[in-house]
């Protein structure tokens, strides 16, 4: 059975391969630590409920997309679709950060006349000791690009429903206020049920921190 | 009011159980009705009246008689199960002599003959699935053993001068070319290459020689390089192919138009192919092709995944490997059709579905596939269409494409 919800709205998640795309999202819709798990070809898709307020429930659509630079081609014509994006790099590689500009580029280039709401993922950050990226610069770079700075670990589910949770809750006040409207044709944001019972049954708030491997 | 006793049944469980002596010597002892006792009432209180123990040695019976007609059932299941899978083991035998002794000496005059054909469609035996495979894919490129050691011992001289700079001076390389990062992905996928298997990963039995077979291969076609999937691909050559040769059939494998248009990238190309695939689809499985195009399911969303590594991640190990045998025999199309056969296998459970719960159950597909119903479906899939077989609706569609006029909107996939 299907749970009432009021929206959906459709993410994608992108950014250099092996910075932990799947491992994320993973965590947040199955609550689980991946230890194993093989490189995405193409696209991978989850799914998951959001309360944003008591009785308030966002459907995600959440298109996990191939890291590797050769797959662009493929991936680029997601975005149009895509009301939402978690950018991540990989706080333990420089070059992942590096290549965060050519990821935002090449998603803005290609999601005319949208818009994606952008949140900016700093990801492994329970490898300190290995940290190749501060926290100051990433946060810098994101002020820059107008996005919110998060940094997350999937190993040890450090504000992994506070990442999606915040994006969702942006997105939501935007088409709260308008500025992101449901379009015939547009698979970005598409509306739902206006729930009329809230079923506690059904709560999907998962504790963030319980390690589950 | 049945209990469940396997494991009480060894042990010291009820020792005093005047029945346990008597179903000692049946011959067939039903386990569950082990803890099933009837007992009087004890001694400190009323006897039951004769009535009610009557309809209680009555219920007690009709529930052992239950219990041993289902074990009875389940006894002959695992006989059954047990005669299958020895008699799978003699006709993998059996099938395994014949493709020693009388096919494989005379290949070339007897692999088109339908007799080989049928063998082929029921299944390679492991035991010359490499051999097999090694023929029918060929070697177009006449890539020799040499030739492989030349390509890795380029490819060794690559990892040592990119190795050691990469631990301390990594710094202003940001516009690094694709033929580098690419060399370290490879590292890094290898681990991710059938991660259950335990033999792919660092210090497993095949890491390096996956390794190996990848680099060699950056080596020989620079000019496409190392593309996720790939690994996936080489992995299951291996595991039927000593090593130089599984190089061999990899980069023929990978030079197949098919092939060689996905892991380019060629764009324009692949939504040919999945074009071609959707005049198939839409000619046989109508239904379902209407209810995709409803929720914009697009042929992408799934094939790509299932092209790019020849099914071998989405799909159970052996059953991939019966898919590539006759993708070994018919090439390209059988991809396609194996596609196709999968959506006409599931596809009551599809046209319930909406587009997030469909694109999950292709990407992944569920763990338990039956391999004969899968080919059956596979089997029953048409490959023409108005009279045309696959390559002429392919080349057709390639071609409009180069005279038609392409629409702006042409190069999107959604």
């Amino acid at each position: 059975m299907e749970a009432i919800w009021l929206y959906q709205f459709r993410l994608i998640v992108i950014g250099d391969s092996t910075v932990g795309k799947s491992c994320l999202i993973r965590r947040f819709t199955e609550g689980r630590f991946a230890q194993v798990s093989d490189p995405t070809v193409g696209v991978d898709f989850f799914s998951r409920l959001v309360e944003i307020e008591p009785g308030k429930r966002i459907k995600l659509q959440i298109w996990d997309t191939a890291g590797q630079e050769r797959f662009r081609s493929i991936t680029r014509a997601y975005y149009r679709n895509s009301v939402g994006g978690l950018l991540l790099f990989d706080i333990t590689n420089r070059r992942s950060f590096q290549n965060v500009h050519d990821w935002l580029e090449e998603a803005r280039s290609h999601v005319q006349p949208h818009s994606i709401v952008f949140l900016l993922v700093g990801h492994k950050c329970d490898l300190e000791a290995q940290r190749q990226v501060t926290r100051q610069e990433a946060e810098k770079l994101a002020g820059a690009y107008g996005m919110r700075y998060v940094e997350t670990s999937a190993r040890d589910a450090i504000n992994v429903e506070h990442a999606f949770t915040e994006l969702t809750r942006d997105i939501f006040a935007l088409v709260r206020s308008g500025d992101i409207t449901i379009q015939e044709g547009w698979e970005g944001v598409k509306s739902g049920f206006v729930p009329n019972v809230v079923h506690s049954s059904e709560e999907v708030t998962k504790s963030d921190r319980r390690c589950l491997c | 009011m049945e209990y469940e006793t396997k494991s009480g049944r060894a042990g010291p469980g009820n020792p005093t159980s005047p029945r346990q002596s008597v179903r000692k010597n049946l011959d067939f002892e039903p386990l569950s009705t082990t803890a099933l006792i009837l007992e009087d009432r004890p001694a400190n209180l009323p006897a039951k009246p004769a009535e009610e123990a009557q309809k209680h040695r009555q219920q007690y019976e009709e529930m052992v008689a239950q219990a041993k007609k289902r074990e009875l059932k389940e006894a002959q299941k695992r006989r059954k199960q047990l005669e299958d899978r020895c008699k799978l083991e003699e006709s993998i035998g059996t099938a395994a002599q014949t493709w020693n002794q009388e096919i494989l000496p005379h290949w070339s005059t007897v692999c088109t003959s339908r007799r080989v054909r049928d063998l082929w469609w029921q299944g390679i035996p492991p035991s010359v699935r490499g051999k097999v495979w090694s023929l029918a894919v060929g070697n177009e490129l006449n890539i020799t053993h040499e030739l492989y050691s030349i390509c890795l011992a380029r490819a060794k001289e690559k990892w040592n001068t990119t190795a050691a700079p990469t631990t301390e001076t990594e710094t202003e390389d940001a516009g690094s070319s694709d033929r580098e990062s690419s060399l370290e992905l490879i590292k890094l996928d290898i681990s991710r290459t059938f991660p259950q298997l335990c033999i792919f990963q660092k210090g497993g039995p095949y890491h390096d020689v996956l390794h190996s077979i990848l680099g060699a291969y950056t080596c020989y076609r620079p000019d496409v390089g190392y593309v996720q999937g790939m690994s996936f691909i080489a992995a299951v050559l291996i595991l039927n192919l000593d090593t130089a040769d599984a190089f061999i059939a990899f980069a023929n494998l990978l030079n197949k138009p098919c092939q060689m248009a996905f892991f380019r990238v060629d764009h324009s190309l692949m939504l040919t192919y999945f074009a071609a695939f959707e005049v198939f689809f839409e000619e046989n499985l109508p239904k379902l092709f209407a209810h995709f195009k409803k929720n914009n399911l697009t042929p992408d969303i799934y094939l790509i995944d299932w092209i790019f590594t020849l099914y071998s991640k989405s799909l159970p190990l052996d059953l991939a490997c019966r898919v590539w045998d006759v993708f070994c025999r018919d090439g390209e199309e059988f991809l396609f059709r194996t596609g196709l056969g999968l959506l006409r296998l599931y596809q009551d459970v599809l046209t319930c579905m909406d587009f997030i719960h469909m694109a999950q159950f292709l990407t992944r597909l569920p763990d338990l596939i039956p391999a004969e119903q899968l080919f059956q479906h596979i089997a029953a899939v048409h490959m023409t269409s108005r009279n045309r077989k696959w390559a002429q609706v392919l080349q057709a569609l390639t071609e409009q494409k180069r005279s038609g006029a392409r629409q702006p909107g042409a190069e999107s996939l959604s």
